[in-house]
């Protein structure tokens, strides 16, 4: 990869020992993946839980923070795996608690935007059409690219700081015209999808298209933000999903052909079938859930209201918790507007600041969980630790309310 | 005694040695690797039950979440990371833990890739490997 001078200096240490840590990591990178240059970005996305991290994380964030790291550009920060506020009512050991505080101050040195969210485009970090940025979080990658229409390679764990300090990135795949090119085309022709139809049509085209890059056609004029959202996290949970073009709605992107180039390429019926075979892959067993889990990624504002219309009025059935998982932000407006209190009164709790798939579930001892997230039933069932249920949040909240 | 020699492309550089261990699927660290032993723990790997500690630790390409890097680094730390990695394909969680686990722990471990799958029959497990990565190349004792 070609350094300019400025670079140089930068990976001999003449910026300081933060920035040479971080040139050694994007130049390892940048020769790895034969990127031909560094590239000014935006902002950054990072990530913070610390059960992927681990100690090593801890390390390597406060060398960052105490060898003189600042970041560069704005820099949103991921969940944490507990919440940040009220983690000892939801039975976090102290021990785990305080190594996640140890990486959430080493965000605070560096200057991260402590949102502690999944959905940053839906909180602090505003990139517009075009512009380069390094994001960590597949969902919010493929969100960025897709809805966006902005410039994001999902960014590696260390990577992510290592641009964030520097403010650049290696210029290849999606920052590339070439590396945004579709060659395969999913295609729909139903006049409404319900919430869970997005999630596991998100799922069968992350699956089907592998490391390709898709356009979806055909999604109603009805689906919202939220819904793209949820449907861009599904596939990326289950495949090396980047980007989807979505004609009418992807900067840039107003037809296939636009999308694809003017190339041929693969075409895909999407049938009813298929989004019933991802519901019966995703929920896995009878059993009755004790833990359900929304918000992965983090529930909007909006849809803490449409869940608070489902709870009004209802009481969970005993033996079921039901955890909604929000960004700090989200939390708060749903605090002034009274969306909580009718949440909170149906016996669910609204928990910030961390999500389902990076919290110790099966250390906190649930067994079966219960989720409308094509990605959360994709990651946990994985780990073939805790078992798996999928259903729309409607068949849910009828399940487990009384 | 037979030797076969493989020529890939060296992405951190280093030397190291140690019996070989293959898997022909997709590998990740995350939730794939348990750091405090170094056994293989992922569900869908050939070669689930195996400890990756001092081992040439051979996979066509990487999968999974990008946090594999801080599971590989988190290995590291805790003295279980194999010798060196050896790869079809790029697989940056492995380049960008080796980089980190030097700057911290001050210990790398050689990355070579483009060793195509194919090559890792010509390899019997356990046999001794030896890695430069300087040079790209690897070298299995038949």
């Amino acid at each position: 990869m070609h350094l300019d001078s400025n670079q140089e200096n930068l990976l001999r240490g003449e910026g300081g020992e933060a920035r040479q840590f971080a040139m050694e990591i994007v130049t390892k990178v940048g020769d790895a993946v034969g990127a031909s240059s560094l590239v000014p970005i935006k902002s950054a996305h990072v990530l913070a839980h610390y059960s992927s991290l681990h100690d090593a994380g801890v390390d390597v964030l406060e060398r960052f923070a105490e060898s003189g790291g600042r970041f560069a550009v704005p820099t949103s920060v991921d969940p944490a795996s507990i919440d940040l506020q009220n983690w000892k009512s939801f039975g976090i050991p102290e021990e785990y608690a305080r190594k996640q505080f140890r990486l959430c101050d080493a965000y605070g040195r560096l200057g991260g935007m402590r949102c502690w969210s999944c959905v940053p485009y839906q909180v602090c970090n505003f990139p517009k059409q075009g512009e380069a940025v390094a994001w960590a979080e597949s969902s919010a990658v493929v969100f960025a690219n897709s809805v966006l229409g902005c410039r994001s390679n999902k960014i590696t764990a260390g990577m992510d700081v290592a641009c964030a300090v520097l403010g650049m990135t290696p210029s290849f795949g999606m920052l590339e015209d070439e590396g945004r090119r579709a060659s395969v085309a999913f295609r729909v022709g139903f006049d409404w999808l319900s919430e869970l139809d997005y999630r596991s049509l998100g799922y069968f085209v992350g699956k089907s298209s592998g490391s390709r890059v898709s356009v979806l056609e055909g999604l109603p004029p009805t689906v919202t933000s939220d819904d793209l959202k949820h449907l861009g996290a599904a596939a990326a949970s289950a495949g090396p999903v980047t980007m989807i073009h979505y004609p009418g709605i992807t900067p840039g992107s107003p037809t296939l052909a636009a999308a694809s180039g003017g190339e041929k390429v693969e075409e895909v019926e999407v049938t009813r079938r298929d989004l019933d075979e991802v519901r019966a892959d995703l929920d896995q067993t009878e059993e009755a859930p004790d833990l359900v889990a929304l918000g992965v990624p983090h529930l909007s504002a909006n849809e803490l209201g449409a869940l608070a219309n489902l709870l009004e009025g209802k009481k969970l059935k005993a033996g079921t918790k039901m955890y909604l998982y929000t960004s700090s932000h989200a939390y708060d407006m749903a605090a002034r507007t009274g969306i909580a209190s009718t949440i909170e009164a149906s016996g669910a709790r609204i928990t910030h600041s961390t999500d389902a798939e990076i919290s110790p579930l099966k250390a906190l001892g649930f067994e079966v969980v219960m989720t409308n997230s094509a990605k959360l039933a994709e990651i946990i069932s994985s780990e073939g630790e805790v078992r798996m249920r999928y259903a729309s949040q409607k068949e849910i909240v009828e399940r487990v309310t009384g | 005694m037979t030797e076969s020699s493989f020529k890939g492309r060296g992405l951190i550089s280093g030397k190291a040695e140690g019996p070989a261990l293959l898997s022909l699927k997709a590998f990740t660290f995350a939730h794939g690797v348990d750091p405090s032993t170094g056994v293989v723990t992922d569900v869908r790997s050939d070669i689930r039950g195996s400890n990756v500690r001092g081992r040439v630790l051979f996979y066509p390409f990487g999968k999974g979440s990008t946090t594999a890097s801080a599971w590989f680094l988190e290995t590291v730390r805790m003295g279980n990371s194999p010798s060196a990695i050896v790869t079809e394909g790029v697989d940056l969680s492995a380049v960008i833990g080796s980089v980190m686990a030097r700057e911290v722990y001050g210990k790398g471990v050689p990355v070579v890739s483009g060793i195509a799958r194919d090559a890792y029959s010509k390899i019997a497990a356990g046999s001794k490997v030896r890695v430069d990565s300087e040079r790209g190349e690897v070298k299995a004792q038949g």
